[in-house]
């Protein structure tokens, strides 16, 4: 009886000292976690992790209504046609980033629902509250960064 | 017994708190939150249109024209004004006009509060000049262009940089050595500067005023430009212009192709290197003997993608003449004439139009 006691007790601390330390070695991986705002300032986007990875989806838009039709925007620049009915609101923009250490995620994609690009992209934390995403084809240098700013919500 | 299910229910505990770490909250009006570092908002005029033709940043490309005469005066000095058919005439058809050419714009830095690219330029142009007959002076200068052709180098920066979420500045400076020149450098670099200020009312709208040194009517001259660029709502069309440099009306045919129906003032100096030194040696012209070369094309474009980020362009229009005119600079210096200056030229050419076609291979902008 004690021993089995003793093993569940020795479970259960073993558990929350193993969250401690996974918590302690993602924090910083973690900082992405969180709703930042593209420099142009009309979309908001959601960062979660969902297994090792990072994704990110729009939670807010400026104008969530197509001025033409007064209906919820749809991703209708879409190279793929059985998208294009697709409600941007919720659609996920950012893909696949692994965490690389010194504030950088890399080897995922950004796709741009104003054209129906999809690009590749880094991610670099210049501060707790900044990114620079950095979309480009084929090396970095072909590319552009945009500033994206931390909204203050809770992760 | 109790003791189990105390430590079951603090397992059963534990793991509920862990899987809440990871759980959604999507009720929240994330539009009503402000910025976390406590700044307000602020954004920039992006440098791009939605549906503009794509910026390329390589392109490579072969541009050829129909036969056409060429009439030359001696070489001398010839007051504006002057009947080009008082003048003693070299002549010569030329049944090649063509070459390669080569442009790029790399981006050095691309953010949205600056945009700085860096660029370079090759054009090469060929002759095949045949005929050859007329007044001694004016048949070396078409054999020189025969035998060496004219090539345009250099290098050049765009810097765009936004003011405000509507307002932006555009600066443009390149450095080019134009001539008959082989491949060593010649110490005549031409210089051309533009600079703007421009509003960016929407995503579909951009215009800007601004001044520029150019070199596009041939010699150096100052003119005012003026940028527009603007998409209908439905995308479809759209009107590309840098005026008087280049403008256009665009019809996007689908996500993948586009026809541009508008017109391009080429043009540089060129000092013919080889006859300057000749001439200036036998004390006839001491000084750089430059041909003005400007031309205006009307033309019809098609652009499409190829694969990805690779387009192709085919252009097919008309070549007009509008200064093949030759100045010899003392000391290779540059002097301005503009539109109502008076100084004499060194020869009188005159070049017949031409239609002409281009196709180019590009690798085009995210």
């Amino acid at each position: 009886m004690k021993k089995t006691f003793a093993l569940l007790l020795a479970l259960t601390f073993a558990l929350f000292a193993q969250t401690d330390s996974i918590h302690s070695q993602d924090a910083e991986a973690d900082l992405l976690v969180g709703v930042w705002e593209p420099s142009h300032g009309r979309a908001r986007v959601k960062i979660d992790k969902i297994a090792d990875k990072y994704y990110g989806k729009i939670v807010w838009l400026k104008e969530p209504n197509d001025p033409e039709k007064g209906t919820p925007k749809v991703d209708k620049n879409n190279p793929d046609e059985s998208m294009r009915e697709v409600a941007l609101k919720g659609y996920r923009i950012l893909k696949d980033f692994t965490y690389k250490g010194k504030r950088e995620w890399a080897d995922g994609t950004i796709y741009d629902p104003e054209n129906g690009n999809t690009y590749s992209c880094v991610i670099k934390a210049t501060d707790d509250n900044t990114l620079d995403i950095r979309g480009y084809i084929g090396v970095k240098t072909f590319g552009r960064t945009d500033v994206w700013k931390r909204v203050a919500v809770k992760k | 017994m109790k003791n189990y299910l105390l430590l079951a229910c603090l397992w059963v505990f534990t793991l509920t708190v862990q899987a809440q770490v990871t759980d959604d909250d999507d009720d929240i009006d994330y539009g009503a939150v402000e910025l976390a570092d406590g700044s307000m908002s602020k954004t920039f005029a992006n440098s791009r249109i939605l549906g503009t033709s794509p910026q390329r940043f390589v392109s490579v490309g072969w541009d050829v024209q129909a036969p056409y005469d060429m009439t030359f005066s001696p070489i001398g000095s010839f007051a504006e004004g002057t009947a080009f058919n008082d003048v003693d005439q070299a002549t010569g058809r030329a049944t090649y006009t063509g070459g390669f050419r080569l442009n790029a714009n790399i981006p050095v830095i691309s953010r949205n509060t600056l945009v700085w690219q860096m660029g370079a330029t090759y054009w090469d142009t060929r002759y095949n000049i045949t005929n050859i007959a007329g007044n001694a002076s004016g048949q070396s200068v078409l054999n020189a262009l025969n035998q060496n052709g004219i090539r345009t180098g250099g290098i050049n920066t765009t810097i765009y940089k936004p003011l405000s979420e509507y307002q932006f500045v555009l600066v443009q400076a390149s450095v080019d050595m134009s001539g008959d020149y082989g491949l060593g450098l010649q110490s005549e670099v031409r210089t051309s500067v533009a600079a703007m200020w421009g509003k960016r009312p929407n995503d579909r709208k951009q215009w800007a005023v601004g001044l520029s040194r150019t070199y596009r009517v041939g010699a150096m001259n100052y003119i005012p430009i003026w940028l527009y660029n603007w998409t209908a709502p439905n995308r479809k069309w759209g009107i590309e212009a840098l005026l008087p440099a280049r403008g256009a009306v665009r019809y996007n045919i689908d996500r993948n192709s586009m026809i541009l129906a508008g017109f391009e003032l080429e043009g540089q100096s060129y000092r013919l290197n080889t006859l300057s030194e000749t001439l200036a040696a036998a004390g006839l012209a001491p000084g750089s003997l430059e041909i003005r070369r400007g031309e205006l094309r009307p033309r019809l474009e098609y652009m499409r993608q190829l694969t990805g980020y690779f387009w192709l362009g085919v252009q097919a229009g008309y070549r007009l003449n509008f200064s093949y005119d030759a100045d010899v600079l003392p000391g290779g210096k540059e002097f301005f004439r503009g539109f109502f200056g008076d100084q004499n030229f060194a020869m009188l050419n005159s070049i017949g139009n031409a239609p002409y076609a281009q196709i180019t291979i590009n690798f085009v902008s995210p």
